[in-house]
């Protein structure tokens, strides 16, 4: 690995100003089990990072909040850990709780963090279907005070997000999900565990009666970037929840939700097959969620 | 973990009276990995140590126009830049992987180093390489083995000429012709012809024929430590390498014929090694000795995880044609094949175990085998457990379930009526000693899953397959020696690296045969100068051959014993025996003189006795080849294609299990292996010769997640030569696992992949199902 400047903050405002400070040259670091492993094999995106600015001494990163009013609070040096294991996002955010469940192995889960998951920008980030279908905003701190981003416009393409130079994603706020709300993220990967994505999908359902009234469906893996399947939530919305909308809408998810590549992980075909798969799935595995909670 | 419960190992004693060996041991050097304190090389700081780091060539196949080191040597740190013209004197061999440092006219696969940067911080030297020019011209780059063996295909390099292949003899000893490259310049590097009777009879009194093209992918040892070697030179002529290896003699031997140096001026310590599954006989040595020798300073090189998947010796790709012919029932009439094993760019593929193990398990009086060794512009191959022997397995093992389907056949019958036993002909004609294949197919038979089958089966998408694999061994001479202390306790030294136990299972023999408890014996790999010689430790051959040579110098040091109480006790040797820590007279134990007695009178001052040494030293001719049959309960997903493991079954045949917790933990280890093989290991390249997952996430390792409990059944078949009758034990376990796999995907849901690893988007393209 190649030498650089090593800054540890304990404030947002600090960071923040260090970043500032050293211009497109500083990148900043939370569990590190993206960047480090970027810079070890030169494989970042940007240019080697001359400065790196640690987030582990910033406290405020780190906390999660939830009330029925103001819906959940994640800071985002909250590791994968801290998120899977929260008591109310298991119980209200099923599908958050299952992709950051699933990251690398739980020593990864034990660094890692989801503002780096969000922010390393993989289209295979677990963390991004749920957020996706939750309807996450983004709360992006920088050297001009707060702005605040709906979770789906941070996403820019592979590795590349909103964030301009100097500016730091503080913390994901969720809204409470609506009564009657069944969600679920499943991925599918060779392996049982450390990963990654060959298809990602997250899905969220509510339900009232058998018809379905909102429908959130997000896919990862199978774009530039994580995405929302418009077409999918379309055919389901207003619908009675049953296994033919579900295969039609999941039909409409491989078919016009999304454009996968072929990698050294599956062919382009074979993603999108799964897509269809997986989503007639999740679909039922959801609604069932829903009745259970409704 | 299921176990196969044993009544000797609760007890003291087996039906034979044994109090050490057949007991279930915990590893002597246990408790120093477990705790972190065992040292291995990267962990070794020299005074005034630099660290090498390599330039790895950029392009599969290429002529080197220029290497400029000016920059790099500039850089603030940089102690020196070694290429091609920087390197002492050597014993250059262009033909060999290991006989060529760094290349001066050309590359012949991405990855070869070609230059290195040494500094006293690793970071300086990692950053001083890429400021290294080097220009390079692009040459046509042969890829694909079967391509290359057309007669237009373009050259992979240069003619090959005195190939080197004294590390390929030290994981299988068998009697064969080869037949070396000659004549017009091909990319066939060597080529082996095995055949008896005639075929085409045995395929016309066949019921069923099939012909069918298996493939196997490259895949890596993967071991958890990357190669880590440190050299140190002298002017006085003294070489010191320390490295992780299975072969500290052989690394010895092949540095003092490259450098010129007498043997007893080099000196190589074998670190205790982290994986090498014969990954880890001779790779790094020759270019870190030459670093040193070159600068006069000690020099560590360390791969990191990537430079060792794109510059390890892998195991190969292999295509192989198989065709197979079967009377109604179930004797087997004919079997012709030809196996191409892609050797990388240079030679060392291991295609005569290859061609020895597909004709090789089942009796056949026609057979046709032609195995060919093929170079093409990737990283050279070496062996990883069993080199070769999976990808023949693989073939073999599947057409003799489709055979048996076929004919309405039970697969573990129509093995059993043709497995081969004592006496029948290998390919090449050598007899078979007692083996044990036949009694693992009955074993198996006993397991678990292959028990539960018809049940399984029941089930939609799920099914339980089985397959036999097997392994001939290496053969070499071996020695050790046995000293006794002033307490009574014992040393042993021996020259063979430890990677499986093998210590310990040295400790229970010591034990076994003067009659002590184990904590009164310790087992030490010494280094080539302390330690008498012993073989590499693959071919599965180190309890098997360095341990009759340990069991030898335990005998000696009793006889030894024996006959310094002849005075004392008032008898004859042949009156004495070894109890409780004592020799005493046969039969009246208070007649008797204590271990430490003898200790304190061979080494106080005035001592009347000569110290106590006991010695072994043997050579080892007769093979005892070891099989295992292996069973496997899947589930696939038919939309997926994604297979799950609901159970895993192993029997193998050990010969006697010195220690079987050790035993077991290989027959599991190579199970493992042999299961990751099947479904997930594969180095993938693109058209330009570049390894794309070059990593273990990409590249994917079975996790514990990934795998079922692997239930283990040990058989025990005596050898002749091993001590108590153990055989080789290694490898064998990991060679099944393809075809059981594969067997067991095909009970499932009726569709056969002729690929490995058996990915669910192959399996799914196979199903019609994409």
């Amino acid at each position: 690995m190649r030498t650089f400047e090593y800054r540890t903050p304990e404030t947002i405002d600090e960071a923040i100003s260090l970043l500032k400070e050293a211009g497109g040259s500083a990148r900043p670091l939370a569990g590190g089990t993206d960047l480090v492993v970027q810079m070890k094999e030169r494989a970042t995106r940007f240019p080697y990072p001359e400065t790196i600015v640690s987030l582990d001494r910033v406290a405020e990163l780190r906390t999660i909040d939830f009330s029925d009013s103001d819906g959940l609070r994640i800071g985002s040096g909250a590791t994968m850990s801290d998120v899977a294991t929260h008591p109310a996002i298991q119980e209200r955010y099923t599908a958050l709780a299952e992709g950051a469940g699933v990251v690398g192995s739980l020593q990864t889960m034990n660094m890692a963090t989801i503002g780096g998951n969000v922010c390393n920008a993989a289209p295979s980030a677990d963390s991004a279907p749920p957020l996706l279908v939750y309807e996450a905003e983004a709360v992006i701190a920088g050297p001009n005070g707060r702005r605040s981003l709906p979770i789906a416009e941070l996403f820019r393409g592979p590795g590349e997000t909103a964030l301009e130079s100097g500016e730091l994603l503080a913390e994901l706020r969720l809204p409470v999900p609506p009564a009657g709300t069944g969600a679920v993220y499943e991925r599918n990967t060779p392996r049982k565990q450390m990963d990654i994505a060959v298809v990602g999908v997250g899905v969220s359902l509510t339900l009232s009666g058998d018809t379905i009234g909102r429908a959130r469906v997000a896919l990862g893996a199978v774009a530039p970037t994580p995405r929302r399947a418009q077409a999918a939530e379309a055919a389901l919305e207003g619908q009675p929840a049953n296994d033919e909308t579900f295969a039609k809408a999941a039909e409409a998810a491989a078919t016009d939700d999304c454009s996968p590549i072929t990698d050294i992980r599956a062919s382009a075909e074979y993603r999108r097959h799964l897509v269809k798969v997986m989503t007639a799935r999740l679909l039922a595995q959801a609604a069932n969620r829903a009745k259970g909670t409704s | 973990m299921a176990q196969e419960t044993k009544a000797r190992e609760d007890t003291g004693t087996d039906g034979a009276g044994h109090t050490a060996v057949g007991r279930r041991v915990t590893r002597l050097e246990g408790a120093a990995k477990v705790t972190g304190k065992t040292v291995y090389a990267d962990d070794m700081k020299l005074p005034g140590m630099l660290h090498a780091k390599a330039l790895y060539a950029p392009h599969a196949h290429a002529r080197i126009k220029s290497i400029d080191t000016a920059k790099a040597r500039a850089a603030p740190g940089v102690y020196a830049v070694i290429t091609a013209d920087d390197l002492p004197d050597y014993k250059r061999n262009d033909s060999n992987r290991q006989g060529l440092i760094f290349p001066d006219k050309e590359v012949l696969f991405r990855g070869q180093p070609v230059a290195a940067v040494l500094s006293e911080d690793p970071h300086v030297a990692e950053q001083a390489v890429e400021m290294i020019e080097a220009e390079f011209e692009a040459l046509p780059a042969v890829l694909d083995a079967v391509a290359a063996m057309e007669e237009d295909s373009p050259l992979v390099r240069e003619p090959l000429h005195d190939v080197d292949r004294s590390e390929e003899r030290g994981h299988v000893s068998v009697e064969t012709e080869e037949t070396e490259q000659e004549g017009e310049p091909s990319n066939i590097a060597s080529s082996a012809p095995f055949a008896r009777g005639d075929v085409e009879a045995g395929f016309a009194q066949a019921d069923v024929v099939i012909d069918r093209t298996w493939r196997s992918a490259m895949v890596h040892q993967s071991y958890i430590e990357p190669h880590s070697t440190i050299a140190d030179y002298d002017i006085s002529g003294e070489l010191r390498v320390w490295t992780s290896t299975q072969a500290p003699f052989y690394i010895r031997d092949e540095l003092a014929q490259a450098f010129g140096l007498p043997e007893s001026r080099i000196r190589i310590t074998a670190t205790e090694v982290g994986g090498g599954f014969g990954g880890k006989i001779y790779l790094t040595e020759l270019m870190v000795a030459a670093l040193a020798i070159a600068v006069q300073r000690p020099v560590k090189y360390i791969m990191s995880r990537k430079d060792d998947m794109l510059a390890g010796t892998p195991a190969p790709y292999a295509h192989i044609e198989l065709k197979t012919g079967m009377k109604r029932d179930g004797t087997l009439t004919a079997l012709q094949s030809r196996l191409i094993y892609d050797s990388g760019a240079f030679p060392g593929a291991p295609m005569l175990p290859g061609c020895m193990l597909i004709g090789g398990y089942y009796r056949c009086d026609n057979i046709d085998i032609k195995g060919y060794e093929v170079l093409t512009n990737k990283v050279s191959v070496g062996a990883l457990r069993a080199p070769g022997a999976h990808n023949a397995t693989f073939a073999i093992e599947s057409q003799m379930d489709m055979m048996a389907n076929e004919l309405g056949l039970d697969p573990l019958e129509v093995r059993l009526k043709n497995a081969v036993g004592e006496g029948d002909p290998m390919p090449n004609g050598q007899a078979y000693p007692a083996i044990g294949l036949r009694e693992c197919l009955e074993a198996i038979a006993d397991s678990d899953v292959w028990r539960r089958r018809r049940e399984v089966e029941a089930t939609p998408n799920r099914g339980v397959g089985l397959a036999v694999g097997g392994w001939l061994g290496g053969l070499q001479p071996a020695s050790a020696i046995v000293c006794l202390n002033a307490d009574g306790t014992l040393n042993v030294t021996v020259g063979s690296a430890d990677i499986t136990g093998s210590n310990t299972s040295f400790q229970q023999i010591v034990a076994e045969v003067l009659k002590v408890p184990l904590d009164m014996v310790n087992v030490e790999t010494g280094d080539t100068r302390t330690a008498p010689y012993a073989g590499m430790s693959a071919g599965s051959k180190t309890v098997y051959t360095v341990g009759r040579a340990v069991k030898e110098a335990a005998e000696d040091v009793r006889q030894q014993m024996f006959e310094l109480a002849m005075k004392r006790l008032e008898v004859e040797p042949e009156d004495m025996e070894v109890a409780d820590g004592q020799v005493q007279v046969k039969g009246a134990p208070d007649r008797a003189m204590t271990f430490q007695r003898f200790g304190k009178l061979s080494t106080n001052f005035g001592a009347p006795f000569p110290v106590i040494v006991g010695r072994g030293s043997i050579t080892a001719r007769k093979m005892a080849p070891g099989f295992s049959a292996q069973a496997a309960d899947v589930e696939v997903d038919p939309e997926t294609g994604q297979v799950t493991l609901h159970g895993y079954a192993i029997a193998q045949d050990a010969g006697f299990a010195i220690n079987p917790l050790s035993v077991e933990g290989q027959m599991q280890g190579g199970a493992s292996q042999g299961i990751g093989i099947a479904l997930w290991e594969e180095m993938q390249y693109d058209q330009h010769g570049r390894l794309l997952n070059a990593n273990l996430l990409d590249y994917r390792l079975p996790t514990a997640r990934d795998l079922p409990p692997i239930e283990t059944i040990i058989v025990e078949v005596p050898s002749e030569e091993g001590p108590y009758g153990a055989r080789i034990v290694g490898e064998p376990s990991i060679v099944a696992g393809a075809a059981a796999i594969g067997n067991a995907i095909d009970n499932a849901v009726g569709t056969r992949v002729d690929e490995v690893p058996i990915t669910p988007e192959r399996l799914l393209r196979a199903m019609g199902k994409l």
